[in-house]
């Protein structure tokens, strides 16, 4: 008997079923209805074959716009929906939720994206972009009457993240996933934990001590059982998807055990410029950054080792890195890979030329080291008068400031500068009564909470404010020989009238702004996006915050952005808690729109898998048809992203992206591309 | 009512409370949504576009709305007065009063018949009492839910709508109704109020005519206001001028409010920028002290207002009065030139600051800083934990802050709430 083949098309809607479009409008509150005419175009669009109702609203996505959907399905029986809204990034899930409630298979929806694609660009021309908005919901119409119900792909979700940083934000997300029951394995690059903020002294406005906080914060992490913590590795090399990555992490030896360590930290020799402490001092090359650190073991520092012997007790020690690789799956990703202090250019306000120039993370340092009560020495002077110049490395100017390597300039707003140098200004003040502090700025940005307050309290204590326009940054020379001070700053003051001031310093301290570490490769492996400001992007500001659009993968603290402590700590909760949701059940869903073979036009060319640019996404097998072999393409779902590169390339048409098929296309281009000249006759 | 159990009570339905709710519900917590208001939606929905991105803002907060209204795990409690709570048996037990809508909202079905058929017109909370509703309503279009209130102080009661309502839902017998609330942990999202428009006398806000809130601005843009573009509320001429005075009400001593609320500068611009898109004849003047353009994307959102001719001046406006035609003119120091000037203005919109929602604040039993926001004993450890153990905050209940941080803070103690259910929780029954 003669069978009749089950294509994707008749096997889900019957012939009997008569294909019923709702095509729907949306004003997207203005967004689109100020420039397309909504309601012509749902006039014209009703009159199109298979339409069975077409309205407008001022928005859908709302409660009661997405009811009226609802009420169509269930009442009018709209089989096939048609939504011209916003981007599909924005709603898309919304409206297919609301289409699964009243009953209709998610995917027998199209989204037509107005917003974005007419409304937004065409509005000097209205007329214009309500024949567009006509022909693009045409278009959408075409596709759904093809349309076949569909199921997301289901896949067991490994229970286990991944925080790469081990940073106060890194740390604060593995510790809230963790307490959700989900195994952590936390990699940190360096040998130690904590991060930047190890490296402060003090954290406003509380006036804490970062490195007591981060004890207390570590100590409920190593108290957590299902969190590994990995330091000194990197991870390199990542496959797989959301609910299942494939993690190669490499770790670092140690290079002193527990026994040797105090030994070998006693005979080491060899120096190297201390990191912790911005270049300012030196340290061995084997070493604790600082005391209580985490790990408290000390670690080789690879890079700079020379490979010579360490004489322990007469016997010579050579120190070798055997690195280990971990193999492990995680079900999602938490990216807190954090900051850079901004490293001024040579000679920008003097760095690097001028002893006395120094950036506000190094003051840090340097008040780290001098015991309360003492004078501040710095290159020799007594250091009196100080100058800290805000905004170095933040809200540049295209086409006034000098771009960086790859061409920009930071013009964002780095958000912390201000406060700290404050909260800097008032501790020097306390420290050394009788020193004269200029801050130089543009606007004084102390904007959280206790900030103001220390705003106020840098004016009770008499530093000096002077204000300088974004396009006249300060000027800082070496002073004339024999000088009281070694350096001078100039700056046009817009507090005084915009007179010019000249101002002689002992120090000069540049309230640098934050830039993302350097993760070329992890966001080549991940494949993720970041912004024009180079931190990663969120997937929308308020939609979805803390979420890449690589689903399954996450972002906490300032890797995203600048942020303090506070808002770090906020952003790494907030990762948290998407993950705890994401892998809590135990399964993810992934959308159905990967490619799909026909079997029965499928000549096993292998052209598609050659095309393939994903791993392990599609395979000829072998199979056995009427007696003798036949190979075929076959798809794993869960590894095709459906990119329809295998679509193009196959001589047969044997492959489609499901609900993107080329029928779709064609009816799509078909309907597109129709002739109107009957746009204003047909609303007659 | 009948007495609820949840793992989690949310405090409030704006931005922050539903975020919240939404983040433990999806982690399969049960969530009990607490909302004073007869929607959800909080201040957010009456907004007109969002900065920095300039998303239209039904078309963020609605869906929201939605999602919480469909959530399984999610019990939605509106028009609910929070009274008191106690601590009990390991959590919280929440005193509620579910207050009188005077319609059954089981039967209700938002058809909106009753509010046709009502001859009484109010003033809008909503629109900022600048447009106008009726005293049996569904509290706004894409209210949530959809279902009518009627305000008795303005209620003559002459019975047309429950004669009207097609699903007999009018209910004048209707009376408070307590009941409570056992819930493990409990989210503080009580968010804020807008300075009053008086507060500093010298501006003459609610007394000139033409001096308004920046909130009356956001319904004159929003496509859904009274009157769908901007007008000036004293006579509907259309404004040429516009002025926005920056920190009316924050970073002054005069008002004991000291702090900055942080969202003014990035509103005003915003403002600025859609005012532009509307009247592009329209000169409009920032007046400020310093532009605190901090979040991500802002700063080039404020050299973009720059480019679109927006006019920042720095000064400290020091008094507003009125000409002969209503005109504000305002008494500006221009602290760059070291002069005084007076300029008069079509419009001046006051950027009033941020200050605490007391009631179910006082209701929770919270230690409050300085500032009157809930306080947060330890801000660099726990961010969202405030002095009572098991009860954390979120949004703009613990001090001023912009969506984008209110939505992450949200999730921040959703998490910290979650945590602290598994640990205090023997058993968790998943819905």
């Amino acid at each position: 008997m003669p069978e009749k083949k089950q294509t994707p098309e008749n096997t889900h809607a019957p012939d009997s079923e008569e294909v019923r479009v709702g095509v729907y409008t949306c004003h997207c509150g203005g967004n689109i209805s100020h420039v397309v005419q909504c309601e012509r175009v749902a006039k014209l669009l009703g009159k199109m074959p298979g339409v069975a109702v077409a309205r407008t609203d001022p928005s859908f996505c709302s409660d009661a716009g997405q009811a009226i959907i609802e009420q169509d399905i269930k009442e009018l029986g709209i089989n096939r929906v048609v939504i011209g809204a916003c981007a599909p990034s924005l709603h898309e899930q919304t409206f297919r939720n609301a289409v699964t409630r009243a009953g209709l298979n998610p995917y027998l929806y199209h989204h037509v994206g107005l917003r974005e694609q007419d409304s937004w660009v065409h509005d000097s021309d209205k007329e214009g972009a309500t024949e567009k908005a006509v022909r693009l919901m045409s278009a959408g119409v075409a596709k759904a009457r093809l349309l076949t119900p569909l199921e997301p792909i289901r896949l067991g979700a490994e229970k286990q993240a991944l925080v790469i940083g081990g940073g106060v934000a890194g740390l604060r997300s593995a510790l809230d996933i963790a307490r959700q029951g989900i195994r952590v394995t936390l990699v940190e690059k360096s040998p130690f934990l904590g991060g930047r903020m190890a490296q402060l002294e003090s954290v406003f406005p509380t006036d804490e001590t970062p490195r007591q906080l981060l004890h207390d914060l570590i100590e409920q992490v190593t108290a957590q059982s299902n969190i590994t913590i990995l330091t000194a590795a990197e991870v390199t090399a990542v496959s797989g998807y959301v609910g299942n990555f494939n993690v190669t992490v490499t770790q670092h030896s140690r290079g002193v055990s527990d026994e040797m360590a105090e030994a070998l930290l006693a005979a080491c020799t060899q120096e190297t410029p201390d990191a912790f402490n911005y270049g300012l001092t030196q340290r061995k090359v084997i070493y604790q950054p600082y005391k209580g650190c985490y790990p408290p073991t000390p670690a080789v520092d690879w890079e700079h080792y020379d490979g010579q012997p360490i004489q322990v007790n007469g016997k010579p020690v050579v120190l070798k890195d055997e690195p280990q690789v971990h193999q492990l799956t995680a079900g999602a990703i938490v990216l807190a890979t954090g900051f850079d202090p901004y490293e001024p250019r040579l000679g920008e306000y003097g760095y690097g030329e001028i002893p006395e120039v120094v950036t506000l993370p190094q003051l840090i340092r340097i008040l780290a080291q001098v015991p309360d009560g003492e004078s501040l020495i710095w290159n020799g002077h007594p250091v009196r008068d100080v100058a800290l110049i805000h905004c170095v490395g933040s809200r540049e100017i295209d086409g006034i400031h000098e771009p960086q390597a790859d061409g920009q300039v930071n013009n964002y707003c780095s958000r912390v500068c201000c406060t700290a140098s404050l909260h800097t200004a008032v501790e020097l003040r306390k420290r050394f009564p009788t020193s004269n502090l200029y801050e130089l700025y543009q606007d004084i940005r102390t904007y959280g909470r206790g900030h103001e307050d220390i705003y106020r309290q840098a004016q009770a204590s008499m530093v000096r404010f002077l204000r300088y326009h974004g396009d006249e940054h300060p000027e800082v020379m070496a002073a004339p020989a024999g000088d009281k001070h070694p350096v001078l700053v100039r700056v046009k003051d817009h507090l005084t009238y915009g007179e010019e001031i000249e101002i002689p310093v002992d120090l000069v301290v540049l309230a640098v702004g934050m830039m993302p570490r350097q993760i070329d490769d992890l966001v080549d492996m991940l494949k993720v996006s970041r912004g024009t400001d180079r931190f990663l992007l969120e997937v929308h500001p308020k939609l979805r915050p803390v979420e890449m659009a690589v689903r399954g993968i996450v972002l906490a603290g300032t890797a995203q952005g600048p942020m303090n402590i506070q808002e770090s700590l906020s952003a790494a909760s907030a990762a948290a808690a998407k993950v705890a949701s994401l892998l809590g059940q135990g399964r993810v869903e992934l959308p159905p729109f990967v490619a799909r073979v026909d079997e029965s036009k499928c000549d096993g060319t292998g052209a598609c898998v050659e095309a393939c640019l994903e791993e392990g996404a599609i395979a000829l097998q072998t199979f056995k048809e009427n007696g003798r072999e036949v190979k075929r393409a076959v798809v794993t779902p869960a590894n095709c992203t459906g990119c329809g590169a295998c679509v193009g390339v196959c001589p047969n048409r044997a492959i489609d992206v499901q609900a993107w098929t080329l029928a779709q296309y064609e009816a799509m281009v078909d309907a597109i591309a129709m002739d109107i000249p009957a746009f204003s006759e047909a609303e007659k | 009512m009948e007495n609820l159990h949840a793992d989690a009570l949310v405090v409030g339905g704006g931005i922050a409370g539903m975020q919240a709710a939404l983040d433990l519900a999806d982690q399969g917590f049960q969530v009990a949504l607490l909302e004073r208001e007869p929607s959800i939606g909080g201040k957010m929905i009456t907004l007109s576009k969002v900065f920095p991105t300039l998303d239209c803002c039904s078309c963020i907060t609605t869906p929201k709305m939605s999602a919480v209204a469909h959530h399984p795990n999610i019990r939605l409690l509106t028009y609910c007065e929070l009274e008191s709570i106690q601590e009990n048996n390991g959590g919280y037990r929440a005193k509620v009063v579910q207050k009188p809508r005077y319609v059954d909202a089981r039967k209700c079905t938002g058809c909106r018949e009753c509010e046709y058929a009502c001859p009484v017109t109010v003033p809008s909370p909503f629109d900022r009492g600048l447009g106008a509703y009726r005293a049996i309503r569904v509290p706004f279009s894409t209210a949530v839910p959809q279902t009518a209130v009627l305000d008795m102080e303005n209620c003559i009661l002459c019975g047309k709508c429950e004669k009207e309502c097609p699903a007999g839902a009018v209910d004048f017998t209707q009376r408070p109704e307590s009941f409570e609330i056992q819930a493990t942990t409990i989210v503080a999202a009580s968010g804020f109020e807008l300075t009053p428009l008086d507060a500093k006398k010298e501006y003459g806000g609610g007394k000139l005519q033409n001096v308004i809130d920046p909130l009356m601005m956001e319904r004159f843009l929003a496509p859904t206001g009274p009157y769908g573009r901007v007008l000036r509320p004293g006579d509907g001429k259309e404004p040429t001028s516009i002025a926005y005075v920056q920190c009316a009400g924050s970073r002054d001593e005069t008002l004991g409010i000291t702090y900055c609320s942080r969202v003014c500068c990035m509103y005003a611009i915003k403002q600025a920028m859609l005012i532009s898109g509307a009247l592009p004849m329209a000169e409009i003047t920032i007046y400020y002290m310093d532009i605190r353009t901090f979040g991500k994307g802002y700063e080039q959102f404020y050299q973009n207002a720059q480019a679109m001719g927006v006019e920042f001046v720095r000064g400290k406006v020091a008094s507003i009065r009125e000409d002969d035609e209503q005109n504000p003119v305002v008494n500006v120091e221009l602290t760059e030139e070291g002069r005084k000037m007076e300029r008069t203005f079509d419009l001046v919109v006051l950027s009033l600051g941020m200050v605490p929602t007391l009631g179910s604040n006082l209701s929770l039993g919270l230690p409050i800083g300085t500032d009157r926001f809930i306080s947060i004993p330890a801000p660099n450890a726990s961010p969202c934990a405030s002095a009572r153990p098991g009860i954390f905050v979120t949004g703009t209940a613990m001090g001023p802050m912009d969506i984008v941080d209110s939505i992450v803070t949200a999730s921040s103690a959703a998490a910290a709430a979650s945590a602290y259910i598994r640990a205090h929780q023997k058993e968790i029954v998943y819905a």
